[in-house]
Parts: structure tokens; C-alpha cells; sequence
């Protein structure tokens, strides 16, 4: 008992300082060289209306648009590496935001729904549900075979419960077996047990997979 | 970028491009008139509608890293001869493709957009291919320069 607490312990501490270390760069990325980048963007475009030489006028042009791609693409990482709305807003539009960008990427449309009251969890159990959203969509996206996805979450006084389906092509736990080095989903499990909560996949070859994500409040 | 869907001129040249080469999915990603974003504006052989969704990365990806850096890009294998993650791949995960090969779509000599053709399966992309690719580039370049798109 003794020696899978510490084992515990151990798994719980070196996934917290993933993701403050993950969490310092999306922050700086965000807000050191984003921010930055805006400065040179507003400083550039200044200098563009004041040329009157076409050619350069036209060169100051593709610089300021290649900072705008390089702002938006570091805009992007941010939401992906940890979203800035996790800290200031919470877990749901947290989760709103990176589907917006998920869409953006991938095509897949993803129908989101929250019943009940929104109750503020502790920053690393939203982390950890938040990643394991994260986890699940990008399987959807590299296998499900699919174009529409069902996120809900129901919120109740001392537990949040999510459901992620995918309407896609499902698998076999044979499939899981196969391949040694696929981690995502026993990652997805472990994190949320670190929690005190659970993750329960199941799924039909044809019909689709399902992921149940539990969190006690 | 104003719709093109109805350009049957960008039409003419991809079919005819799918044709010559024999593959199964030709596709256009432009830069939009305003903004800095590209999206896949034409496609052909597409098994569903998510590539009017996607927004392609600028330097992710195939058509993203052929924007930022200018040169054609092959893949003959996905996802085994990848350098980087699958999920940088949209379109590719989108089509089912296993190979592909994409040319730059230059204007004013800056690159704005992607021509791809793609298979589903393994295949590496002859200099026959490619340089028939390349020609479709250059013939779609003309007909966007002439709409004064881009
Ligand atoms: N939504 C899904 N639809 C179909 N198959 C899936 C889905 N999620 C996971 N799988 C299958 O389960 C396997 C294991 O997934 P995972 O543990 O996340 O590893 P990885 O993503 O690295 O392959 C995948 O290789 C795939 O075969
Ligand atoms: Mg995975």
C-alpha cells in the first residue's frame, strides 16, 4: 500500500510540473512575444501609412501581414498548450474557446452543451479534465472517421460528469492491445483517478466511441 | 478570397490535373483577401465537407508549411514518414490521404496558396507527376491573377 501511494505521489508530481512548465511558456507566448509582436504590428503599420515609394510601401505590407499569421499562430498555441481562459475564466469557456480552434483546425464540428450551474473547480483538476477533452478530441480527429462530435458536461452539487461522442468509426479493445506505445487513453485515465474521479471509454465498431469523464466537487 | 467554387476555369484545370495523374483528391487553399488566413477554397475527390471548415496553420502541416516557406512538399506515407505530430496534418486526416504532393501558388512573386493532389494510399509522386502539378500551378496563378483575386 505504502509503496503505491508513493508511486501515486510521484505520477501526480511529475504531471503538476508538466503543466506549470507547459503553463509558463503558453504564458509567455501570450504575453511576452504576442504582445510584443503587436507592438512591432502597430509600429509597422505607422511607418507603412508615412512611405509614399509603392515598393516599399508594398514590402511593409507583407511584413505586417506576416506578423499578423505569426500573432494569430501563437494565439492558437497558447489555447492548444493551456488555455489563458482556463486561469481567468474557468473550465467551460475554457473548453469553448480550444473547440473553436479544434473546428478551425480539423473541420470537425463539435456540439457543446452545459446543464446545471458551473461550479469552480481547482486549477489542476480543470487542467486535468481540460486535457483529457483535449486527449479525447484529438483521437477523434486522427481516427473516428467523423465530421460531428457531442461534448456535454452536467454540472450537479457534488460532482461534474462529461460525455464525449463522436458518431464514428469505433474500435476493438484488441485494437488498444496492438499497439504498446499508444498511451493516450491509459494517460486520459490515470489523470482523472489523480483527481478522485474516473474516465470510462467504451465503444462499437460502426456506431462510435464514448468517453464518461467524472470529477467530485 | 471571393467565392471561386463557381470558377469553372479553376474547376477545368484541377479535373484535368486529377485525370493526367490518376489520383484521387486535388485540392486549392488560398490566402482570403483580407486577413491573413488560408483556407481550402477548392477540392475535388473529397469524401466530406470538412476541408470548408479548416483554416490552415500558417507553417503546420502541408499546405501551412508550403505557404510560410515557398518550396513543394511530398509526402509518400502518412503518418510513418512524418517529422512532427499527426494532428499537424488536418487535411491529410480529413481525406484519409497516405500520399501527397503540393506546390506553392505564387502572387506577386509571394507564396498565397497550395495546389495539392492526394492518394489513399502509399505512392511516391514521379518527376512526371510533379512537374504536371506544377504546370496546373502556374495555369490556376494565371487565371487568379486575370479574376484580380489574391
Ligand atoms: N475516437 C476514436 N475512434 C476510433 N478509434 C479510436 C478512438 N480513440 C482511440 N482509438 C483507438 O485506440 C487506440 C489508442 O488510442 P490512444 O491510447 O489515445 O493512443 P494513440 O492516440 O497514441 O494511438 C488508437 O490507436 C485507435 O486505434
Ligand atoms: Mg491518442
Amino acid at each position: 500500500m505504502k509503496y503505491s501511494a508513493s508511486r501515486n505521489q510521484i505520477g501526480s508530481y511529475i504531471i503538476q510540473a508538466q503543466e506549470e512548465e507547459i503553463k509558463r511558456i503558453s504564458l509567455e507566448l501570450h504575453e511576452g512575444v504576442g504582445q510584443n509582436l503587436f507592438s512591432i504590428l502597430t509600429g509597422l503599420k505607422l511607418v507603412e501609412s508615412g512611405i509614399n515609394e509603392e515598393q516599399y510601401k508594398n514590402y511593409l505590407h507583407e511584413m505586417t501581414q506576416l506578423i499578423e499569421k505569426t500573432m494569430q499562430e501563437i494565439r492558437l498555441l497558447s489555447v492548444e498548450l493551456y488555455p489563458p481562459a482556463l486561469i481567468t475564466l474557468g473550465l467551460l469557456p475554457a473548453i469553448k474557446s480550444y473547440i473553436k480552434v479544434y473546428t478551425s483546425t480539423f473541420g470537425i464540428l463539435v456540439e457543446l452543451s452545459s446543464t446545471g450551474e458551473e461550479k469552480h473547480i481547482p486549477e489542476q483538476n480543470s487542467i486535468a479534465v481540460f486535457r483529457v477533452c483535449q486527449e479525447a478530441l484529438a483521437n477523434i480527429a486522427k481516427y473516428a472517421d467523423t465530421s460531428n462530435v457531442k461534448l456535454g458536461l452536467s454540472w450537479s452539487n457534488c460532482e461534474l460528469k462529461i460525455t464525449i461522442f463522436d458518431f464514428g468509426k469505433g474500435f476493438q479493445k484488441e485494437d488498444l492491445e496492438k499497439n504498446p506505445y499508444a498511451l493516450g487513453i491509459a494517460t486520459m485515465k490515470e489523470r482523472m483517478l489523480l483527481t478522485g474521479g474516473q474516465c470510462e471509454i467504451s465503444s462499437k465498431i460502426g456506431e462510435g466511441t464514448s468517453i464518461e469523464i467524472s470529477l467530485p466537487i | 478570397m471571393t467565392e471561386i467554387m463557381g470558377m469553372s476555369q479553376v474547376n477545368e484545370v484541377c479535373e484535368a490535373l486529377k485525370k493526367r495523374i490518376g489520383c484521387e483528391f486535388v485540392a486549392l487553399a488560398l490566402q482570403n483577401e483580407v486577413g491573413p488566413d488560408v483556407r481550402w477554397h477548392y477540392a475535388s475527390g473529397n469524401l466530406n465537407d470538412k476541408y470548408k471548415r479548416i483554416t490552415v496553420r500558417f507553417g503546420k502541416g502541408v499546405a501551412g508549411k508550403i505557404i510560410s516557406s515557398g518550396s513543394p512538399m511530398m509526402l509518400i506515407d502518412f503518418p510513418n514518414d512524418i517529422y512532427g505530430k499527426v494532428t499537424d496534418h488536418p487535411i491529410m486526416l480529413a481525406e484519409k490521404l497516405v500520399s501527397c504532393y503540393a506546390v506553392p501558388i505564387f502572387f506577386n512573386s509571394l507564396p498565397k496558396g497550395a495546389l495539392l493532389v492526394g492518394k489513399r494510399e502509399k505512392y511516391t509522386f514521379s518527376e512526371d507527376d510533379q512537374e504536371m502539378v506544377q504546370d496546373a500551378a502556374l495555369e490556376l496563378e494565371q487565371i487568379l491573377q486575370n479574376q484580380n483575386i489574391g
